[in-house]
């Protein structure tokens, strides 16, 4: 039998080693779950730690002892004798330990509690191992055959539990680095060697399995998460970043990325619900007057010019909206193309709306409730460091803007008390609002004259101009785009915020700016609308003459002969200003893009490259002093990519093919500004988290997202679509189409129930009881915020009661102790000799406590209330004068 | 032709670029344009100038008020590159810290660092003051002396200092320095620190402190320190003197000899 048990044993020891990596992968994950637990887990993990210790010897000899049984094959009947008696010691010194402990932790100066203590002790130490043996007997249950005797398997399930909490507790253990490796590396692997031997016959096999599936599964799972991890794209890039500059520049990478992701799926679903259908179904390109290049401009209509402008050709394609019919259902699959397009422009709207909401209720529950006006020192002691960064450089930079911060927040507290600068400050606030506002007025005007310049150009014709004046509106928008929100930098440094406030104030100026500019370029866009639709009267008139001309004419020559066939390209057509406004967004676009990437090149790159290598013949130092490299602006990027997004939307309805072209552009300045960021930026002086700026993005794009919805929205509904292109021409209004597809394609009763759904009568009891729910949910969040700061107010209160609390106690425990010193000095020697004599190995707890610092000694070791919070205590359980139980027990010894 | 709009765009950069950059602008007005134009109307150069305010404003024999004299000259009146009251702060209290006997100063102008240093140190210690320029080292020796240290206080040397270190040695007797300060040429910081090296005469604990390293800068020196390793360096990070807004920084070198 015992040979079998050996063989037995072998087999399972090589399945073991095989399954240690994975355990121990396993068990770390195991730790990170039950991190919550750690706490609890601690107070108890103390008590334990004593009697760990035994077992942990024990366990070592009963390996030894195992091993000689497999070696020899003997029968160890003796041994096991030994073993058990070994175990049964443990179980009683353990139960002195307890004692010891409990007496140790209640003070408590009578002997008749000292004796109440001892009872406690035992029926702690009792129940521990009741529960230790349920555990044991749920999950073996099955197990019948019993090769090892059953006191012995109770050990080492024991034994195997205590590692297992040892393992899981320990990161809150406050032992230093190497004794938890140590501690960890041992636990370990007793746990794996002894977690296997635990089941017996069929069942130990079913155990075993069981417990390989599980690693297997922890390890399928973990591979996943790596594997998800590597799809999510240009992540190592953002992560490299984020290590070099900290987390504000790469919350802008990510940003992007996410904008990314949005403008993907916009462009499928203009890509393959608009422009596929209409260039695989539609009609093909010249078979009809708005699917032509018109005959006056054939002969440049492939000139590269042309095409740059988004004329010739590229006007007549898919890309704008003057090339859709009217037709109401194409190709085979009777697509209806006029419907679809209508869908789709709401449909991106509808699903941006949707996106941006849910992020930032997402964002909004993500951030907790914090202030950071209190405890500014201590928030600036833990949390200014930013540990992404990876960068040495970095590092230093971080270490330099920390005691910066520290300095500037010493010289503020210290103002703050002399309290005669704030009137200052607020004067350079005051002084620094009005100069920007004076610069945005600035900067409309300047916008302003610009485009009504360019009116006038346009009605004197744009080919006695040069390419200047023809450029005029673009050039400036961007050039002031560029350098205004540099001059607001400068501007911004008299009021001395908070890096993070400053970053939220520049950003609404330059929102501000970016503003006013798109605006006033809307309300020179619905001047031109008005100029073309007064120009579309005038061609309506024309052509109805032209078309009787042309039937006179015909009917005049012969009525016999052929229809004569009228080349598409010779109809006279409308201005089509839908395609107009498409073309000015397509081109707003294009031009925006190329001066992001050409400053990019010029004031970056050409800058660090200058910076770099005339370095070398310098009079000064160029890299540390004057040029320097520049640094990533990231409120500057952030707003050119929120503001881009606006004239997306805005424009997207009439120029299908604009998500196309933004997701090109983000791709390319995803590559093109990583790129740039890591080669010729250098880390920001001030690095800050920018843990709390991602909702402000977020608002200020929902901000845009509104106001760009604006426009498109009024265009839609007041103005009538041109009459010759388009999928709606020929309709009164873009929105018809939906009635129509409602009284042709749906059964009756459809349409009657959609009327009297949209009967006022019914529709203004919804939107009063949406109103009314979204009121009281929001009045109910703020009863919780409030909930929550009152609570937290308590918390405060309780733990400065606390620590008053604490500082007295421990005030008396001192003084007490000199006393219990001066009275027990003569018979410390003694009593330790007594103790030496008792119990080798544990050394004497009441002299060990003694030795402690008096501060640190009242420690509640409240088993029966185990759940409070560790430092301070509930009012509610008052502490008991420390100072006497370090010399009970050595009392209580004699 | 480039219309008036897109020029009026380029205003904002303009502007930005005079408010960012205006300490850079006043130091050269006051440290080239001031300069050039007193020198043309009373025909003595900066430091004479400077050695005249001095004589009439403070007490001859106390460095403390002849510093001050200094100071008041170069932040009101004109612009002298010296440490600086800030600057000389931290100079002063790493001198008291680690109380050299010898000292050796690179560059010593119109005198200001040399008071300075001399006024720290202990009793019995000795400054050697190194100097290229002849007037300036006449003006020098005329402020150290108003200040009231002799010779046996301050040994002014009128040499480069290329010339000057590796003689150190035999010509002065001099077998170990405690304490360096370099504020001449920005070039010569590195060939002279290797120079330094090279002759010996620095020992374990030597201090060497140089000032100016971010502005004007000496990017070599600094790699150099960077990279040898023989030192315990940093920088203390402050403006440059009698400027506000201009970052400047002083290094502060512990020599730990070669492992």
């Amino acid at each position: 039998r015992e040979r079998h048990r050996a063989k037995r044993r072998d087999g399972d020891r090589e399945k073991k080693k095989r399954r240690k990596g994975r355990r121990r992968r396993a068990s770390r994950a195991g730790e990170r779950e039950d991190e919550l637990q750690a706490r609890h887990e601690k107070r108890e993990a103390g008590r334990r730690k004593r009697a760990k210790n035994y077992q942990e010897s024990e366990g070592r000899e009963r390996d030894e002892e195992e091993q000689a049984q497999i070696k020899t094959g003997k029968t160890a009947k003796t041994k096991k004798n030994i073993k058990n008696e070994k175990t049964r010691k443990v179980e009683q010194e353990e139960g002195e330990a307890e004692e010891r402990n409990a007496k140790g932790k209640k003070k408590h100066g009578s002997a008749k509690k000292e004796e109440k203590d001892e009872d406690g002790g035992k029926c702690a130490a009792k129940e521990k191992t009741q529960e230790v043996k349920k555990k044991k007997h749920k999950r073996k249950g099955a197990d019948t055959l019993n090769s090892l005797s059953p006191e012995e398997l109770e050990k080492l399930k024991e034994a195997v539990d205590e590692r297992k909490k040892l393992i899981q507790g320990l990161r809150g253990k406050p032992w230093s680095m190497k004794k938890k490796l140590v501690t960890l590396r041992e636990s370990q692997e007793f746990v794996e060697k002894y977690e296997g031997a635990l089941g017996k016959g069929k069942g130990r096999k079913l155990y075993a399995y069981k417990v390989m599936m599980a690693k297997k599964w922890m390890k399928f799972q973990r591979d996943f998460e790596n594997f998800k991890t590597a799809c999510i794209p240009w992540e190592m890039k953002i992560k490299e970043i984020e290590s070099h500059f900290g987390s504000s520049v790469a919350s802008y990478f990510i940003f992007l990325r996410w904008m990314y992701g949005i403008n993907m799926i916009l462009f499928g679903l203009t890509f393959g619900l608009v422009m596929v259908p209409e260039a695989l179904m539609g009609r093909p390109y010249g078979s009809i007057p708005r699917k032509t290049v018109p005959r006056a401009e054939e002969a440049s209509a492939m000139d590269f010019a042309v095409l740059w402008d988004f004329g010739g050709y590229a006007q007549y394609s898919v890309l704008f909206y003057g090339y859709y019919n009217n037709q109401r259902a194409i190709g085979w699959l009777k697509f209806r193309m006029p419907l679809s397009y209508f869908l789709v422009g709401v449909g991106t709207v509808a699903y941006s709306y949707m996106v941006v909401i849910r992020t930032m209720a997402r964002n909004a529950n993500e951030s907790g409730v914090g202030d950071d006006n209190s405890f500014n020192f201590s928030w600036k002691t833990f949390t200014s460091w930013d540990y992404l960064i990876g960068n040495p450089e970095t590092a230093d930079n971080k270490f330099a803007s920390i005691t910066t911060s520290f300095k500037e927040a010493i010289l503020e507290e210290q103002e703050s008390r002399k309290d005669d600068n704030i009137h200052l400050t607020r004067f350079l606030r005051v002084l620094a609002n009005f100069l920007v506002l004076c610069c945005l007025a600035g900067s409309g005007y300047l916008i302003y004259f610009v485009v009504r310049r360019s009116q006038k150009f346009a009605l004197d014709g744009l080919d006695t101009h040069t390419w200047w004046e023809r450029n005029e509106v673009n050039m400036v928008m961007s050039l002031l785009g560029m350098f205004c929100p540099m001059l607001f930098d400068v501007i911004s440094a008299l009021e001395n915020y908070h890096p993070r406030v400053a970053l939220q104030w520049q950003l609404g100026r330059i929102f501000a700016l970016f503003l006013g500019n798109l605006y006033t370029f809307i309300i020179a866009l619905m001047d031109e609308i008005n100029l073309k639709r007064e120009e579309e009267k005038i061609v309506k008139f024309n052509i109805t003459t032209w078309e009787a001309s042309l039937y006179n004419s015909t009917v005049s020559e012969n009525s016999t002969g052929p229809p004569i066939t009228i080349q598409p390209a010779d109809v006279p057509r409308g201005p089509c200003w839908e395609t107009m406004v498409g073309q000015e967004f397509v081109r707003l676009i294009i031009s925006d893009t190329m001066t992001t990437y050409i400053t990019l090149l010029i004031g970056d790159f050409l800058r660090a490259v200058l910076v770099r290598f005339l370095n070398y013949c310098w009079c000064w130092d160029l890299e540390a002093g004057f040029p320097s490299y520049s640094e990533f602006d990231v409120s500057g990027n952030v707003l050119g990519l929120i503001f881009n997004q606006g004239m997306i939307w805005m424009g997207a309805f009439y120029a299908p093919c604009l998500p196309a072209l933004n997701v090109l552009r983000l791709h390319v300045s995803m590559y093109l500004q990583c790129w740039a960021v890591m080669c010729c930026n250098v880390p920001q002086e001030r690095v800050f988290k920018a843990s709390g700026s991602n909702n402000f993005y977020m608002a200020m794009l929902l901000v845009i997202l509104f106001l760009s919805t604006l426009p498109a929205i009024y265009t839609i509904v007041t103005i009538p679509p041109s009459f010759d292109c388009g999928p709606f021409s020929g309709k009164k209004r873009m929105f018809d189409v939906i009635q129509e597809t409602l009284e042709s394609d749906f059964p009756a009763w459809f349409s009657k129930v959609f009327s009297s759904a949209s009967n006022p009568g019914l529709v203004l009891p919804f939107i009063l009881l949406m109103v009314l729910a979204i009121y009281y949910l929001q009045s109910t969040s703020k009863s919780y915020k409030e909930a929550n700061v009152e609570l937290k107010k308590k918390l405060q209160t309780q733990n400065e009661e606390n620590k008053k609390k604490n500082k007295r106690a421990a005030l008396k425990a001192q003084m007490d102790l000199e006393e219990a010193r001066k009275a027990a000095s003569q018979t410390a020697d003694s009593s330790q000799r007594l103790y030496h004599g008792k119990n080798r190995r544990n050394p004497p707890a009441p002299v060990r406590e003694q030795g402690l610092p008096a501060t640190r000694a009242p420690v509640p070791r409240n088993y029966h209330h185990g759940n409070h919070g560790a430092p301070g205590y509930l009012p509610g359980f008052p502490r008991q004068s420390e100072p006497r139980m370090h010399r009970v027990p050595s009392l209580q010894r004699h | 032709m480039v219309s008036p709009a897109i020029a009026l765009a380029f205003l904002p950069l303009l502007l930005t670029l005079i408010i960012r950059y205006r300490f850079y602008f006043v130091l050269f007005y006051r440290a080239v344009l001031v300069r050039s134009w007193k020198d043309c109307v009373t025909g003595l150069s900066r430091e004479e100038r400077a050695y005249q305010y001095v004589l009439t404003h403070a007490i001859p024999g106390d460095p403390d008020s002849i510093l001050e004299a200094f100071d008041i000259w170069c932040s009101k009146v004109e612009f002298i590159s010296n440490i600086g009251p800030k600057k000389g702060k931290i100079l002063d209290r790493l001198l008291m810290e680690q109380s050299p006997l010898t000292v050796l100063e690179l560059g010593a102008h119109c005198g200001y660092s040399t008071v300075r240093i001399a006024r720290a140190l202990p009793l019995g210690a000795r400054l050697y003051s190194i100097e290229m320029d002849q007037r300036n080292a006449a003006i020098a020796e005329k402020i150290i002396r108003l200040a009231g240290f002799d010779d046996d206080t301050v040994e002014l040397i009128v040499n480069p200092s290329d010339e000057v270190i590796p003689r150190l040695r035999s010509d002065y007797g001099l077998e170990r320095l405690d304490f360096v300060f370099m504020d001449h040429w920005k070039k010569c910081y590195a060939p002279d620190l290797q120079m330094l090296e090279g002759s010996g005469l620095l020992g374990k604990g030597s201090m060497i402190v140089a000032d100016n390293v971010l502005f004007p800068g000496a990017p070599k020196f600094l790699r150099h320190i960077r990279k040898s390793g023989l030192y315990e360096w940093k920088v203390h990070r402050a403006t440059l003197e009698y400027s506000k807004g201009i970052r400047d920084g002083m290094a502060e070198l512990v020599y730990l000899g070669i492992k």
